[in-house]
């Protein structure tokens, strides 16, 4: 028997069909151009798929009352089910978290949550790395990890996690950075790493058996190769992005790294924390040598313009192109077959483009070539 | 508590109940087209027997006139006091079949793999090899001190990138490592496009022929089909396959082989394989070169197989060999055609996830010179007949 909490935020998408950027705090506004609702179809189009499927796993349904679940289950024929949470309506993002704490309660194994990426910062900001989440996507952004790519592609890979094909593994909580935005910038920022539906990597030990190896390992892996390198290029001014293989990294290295931010380590030693563009620049201006290592934040892949906006245009042509160390596991790859660049700053996407493929450091002196897309272009 | 041999009954009930241990069914005769298996009559689907050898009265008379000669077994590692002459006219024999300066003979291809490949490299070069190359040599690989690059199947840009950036770093070698032909889909190494990219950015080429010796290039291998066998710096192969008889082999330049059998341990440290294999290795060599209807009939077989086999409906993937899978999508549904196969009488292997990706789960079939018209359309029957009970085509 396997428990999943599922929660439909109503109002995710609406913005995006009235032109608006989202439908934070502006739901009103999305109904008087005649905004129409989303959510509720996209979450019965995988709920539909998800029950097409010839499977003997039992599942107990946890829910919300109403358009927060209850009417999509009951429209797609699941009757048995626990209503654990009433809204009030209209619905805000308080009730999503509280139905999250909810399910926390009922011990559910994974949390199904149909909404954007504001949708999904608050069954993050609820539930932490405690369960697994996975996001049908409804939303005007999803740039988060957690999304599956389409509302039938989300059923498959519930099906499978639930039959334990697939495991659990970091996937980046990402979202409009709303101080910049009232200051009319358009960036989107990195709030987080949750736990999400991943590929397993898997090693074969014998001809038809094969271990998997967890994320965790592999990330130790790749930190433990990038510090040799580090060790052997003296005062080389290395930068590190942000996100859980960085992490580790800097965990490895024994500096106290951010998880969100940017930082900059010299001879091993922490020289600039949480930095900035201005920061950044102003390292860099000191330096001979620097080289950036990056690894793809979010759901499709992006290494540049999503979650690290302190890495601007200018920033990276000093780095130079070539000085680029871009890392992954396995897993992060089976999820997003591209590596992808949005710089905001054409002719520098241009160059990236140019280079077709990048070579992608996938475990200790392991490599693997990966596809280069750039946005726009 | 420190856990003693529990762990194996443990661990082998789990693989048990994932469906992943080996059921072994033994032949009640020779590998040949027309088996018996554990009593039961079947057609085989599942060698390497391509060119029908391993039971040639050709092969078995050297063998067994070996015996009569040299006893049975070779007394010692091949170092030691384990060469005899036989082996050595073997060696000669596959530098002459082979095109090559010379050439050297493992317990085999595995262990000429995961021997050789650690001695070539070490800290500081970089290994560049194909995402599904052979256990043997991805092995090989982890048994080195260099870095290691991978690329997408057969993706030549995908090569050339890597090259490109070795060129970036300052590596004392480079070898690209590949399969000539690949085993579970049947296709072909782009070996010409390697050469070519292997010259730009100096880098060697390593090559596992074991599907492609007495397939490609008149039974000669891959290096005679792309007209390569001299550029190609070391050439790994086997007597197991369509050459029907057993051990491993390597070919190359005469400075390779004196230093291969002075370096890879896998060799210096077993025991040579007995008068008997070599002999019966010479004589597949000769049969080859001398019954030039067996590669063609293989050829002829595999062309009618797969073209009737496809127009049922099946996907055969990517194959250009005597290799043709019939892809059927989830695993389950690949091991139940093998078994159903089996109780109509052919003996063919499923091939799973996660060997395969998830949803190209198939059944490898393996073509053989022996097989007549009447055994293909018996198979293609069945086939045709399966694959509308499991709603496959």
């Amino acid at each position: 028997m396997k428990k999943v909490g599922f929660v439909v935020n109503p109002i995710a998408g609406m913005g995006g069909r009235v032109g608006l950027k989202g439908t934070d705090g502006v739901v009103e506004k999305a109904k008087e151009l005649g905004a129409k609702p989303v959510a509720p179809l996209r979450a019965k189009e995988m709920l539909k798929t998800f029950l097409s499927f010839d499977s003997e796993i039992e599942i107990q349904w946890f829910t919300c009352k109403g358009d927060m679940g209850e009417n999509e289950l009951r429209e797609c024929g699941i009757k048995d089910f626990k209503i654990v949470y009433s809204s009030d309506i209209p619905t805000t993002a308080k009730d999503t978290k509280n139905a999250c704490e909810r399910f926390l309660e009922e011990r559910v194994d994974i949390i199904l949550f149909c909404g954007g990426d504001g949708t999904a910062r608050d069954v993050f900001e609820t539930v932490d790395k405690n369960i697994p989440i996975l996001g049908i996507p409804a939303g005007v952004k999803m740039h988060s990890g957690v999304f599956g790519v389409t509302p039938e592609a989300t059923a498959k890979t519930l099906q499978e996690f639930l039959e334990g094909v697939l495991t659990t593994g970091d996937v980046e909580i990402l979202d409009l950075d709303e101080e910049l935005y009232r200051n009319g910038e358009w960036k989107i920022k990195l709030f987080g790493t949750a736990l999400g539906v991943i590929e397993p990597t898997y090693v074969q030990v014998g001809k038809a058996t094969f271990e998997s190896i967890s994320d965790e390992e592999i990330k130790e892996e790749i930190a433990d190769y990038i510090i040799e390198q580090m060790n052997e290029e003296k005062d080389t001014l290395f930068i590190l992005g942000s996100g859980s293989t960085l992490y580790t990294i800097g965990r490895k290295l024994g500096i106290d790294k951010t998880l969100l931010g940017i930082d900059a380590v010299l001879n091993g030693k922490l020289v600039g924390k949480d930095l900035n563009e201005k920061g950044l620049l102003s390292l860099l201006n000191k330096r001979k040598k620097a080289k950036l290592i990056l690894s793809p934040i979010g759901a499709q892949g992006f290494i540049l313009g999503r979650g690290n906006s302190q890495l601007s245009p200018e920033v990276i042509r000093k780095i130079g192109l070539d000085n680029i160390i871009v890392v992954a596991t396995p897993s992060k790859l089976a999820s997003t077959p591209f590596i992808r660049v949005d710089t905001g700053d054409r002719n520098l996407d241009k160059l990236f483009a140019k280079k077709e493929q990048i070579i992608v450091i996938i475990g200790y002196r392991l490599m693997k070539v990966v596809k280069v897309q750039t946005n726009n272009l | 508590m420190r856990e003693m041999t529990e762990f194996l009954g443990r661990e082998y009930k789990e693989m048990e109940k994932q469906g992943l241990t080996w059921v072994i069914k033994s032949l009640n005769g020779p590998s040949e087209p027309h088996v018996e298996v554990e009593g039961k009559k079947c057609l085989m689907l599942a060698s390497n027997n391509y060119l029908n050898l391993a039971n040639h009265p050709k092969l078995k008379e050297a063998a067994i006139k070996a015996i009569e000669k040299y006893g049975a077994g070779a007394g010692s590692d091949w170092s030691i006091a384990g060469t005899m002459d036989v082996h050595v006219e073997l060696y000669k024999k596959i530098a002459e079949f082979k095109g090559t300066e010379d050439a050297v003979t493992f317990q085999t291809g595995f262990a000429a793999n995961s021997g050789l490949i650690p001695q070539l490299v070490g800290k500081g070069d970089l290994l560049i090899s194909d995402e599904l190359n052979h256990g043997s040599i991805i092995d090989g690989v982890r048994l080195s001190k260099a870095e290691r690059a991978v690329y997408p199947h057969s993706d030549m840009s995908g090569l050339e990138k890597i090259l490109e950036d070795a060129n970036k770093k300052d590596y004392r070698r480079v070898i690209i490592l590949t399969d000539g032909v690949f085993s579970m889909d049947g296709d072909i190494a782009k070996l010409d496009e390697i050469y070519k990219l292997a010259e730009e950015y100096r880098a060697m080429i390593y090559v596992d022929d074991a599907h492609g010796e007495g397939v490609l290039g008149d039974g000669h291998g891959i290096g005679r089909h792309f007209d390569l066998e001299k550029e190609i710096h070391f050439q790994i192969g086997t007597f197991s396959k369509a050459f029907g008889s057993f051990g491993g082999m390597l070919a190359g330049s005469s400075d390779l082989i004196k230093y291969a059998y002075n370096k890879a341990r896998t060799w210096l440290l077993s025991a040579a394989f007995p008068p008997h294999v070599a002999a019966a290795n010479i004589a597949a060599l000769e049969v080859v070169e001398e019954e030039p209807e067996r590669v063609k009939k293989l050829w002829d077989n595999t062309k009618y197989f797969k073209k009737e086999i496809e127009s049922m409906g099946y996907d055969t993937g990517n194959t250009q060999t005597p290799i043709i899978p019939t892809i059927v999508g989830d695993s389950k549904k690949a091991k139940k055609l093998a078994e159903r196969l089996y109780e109509e009488g052919i003996f063919a292997l499923a091939i799973v996830y996660p060997m395969v990706a998830r949803d190209k789960a198939r059944i490898r079939n393996q073509m053989n010179a022996g097989m007549s018209r009447e055994d293909l359309d018996f198979a293609l029957n069945v086939y045709e007949k399966l694959g509308k009970e499991l709603k496959i085509i």
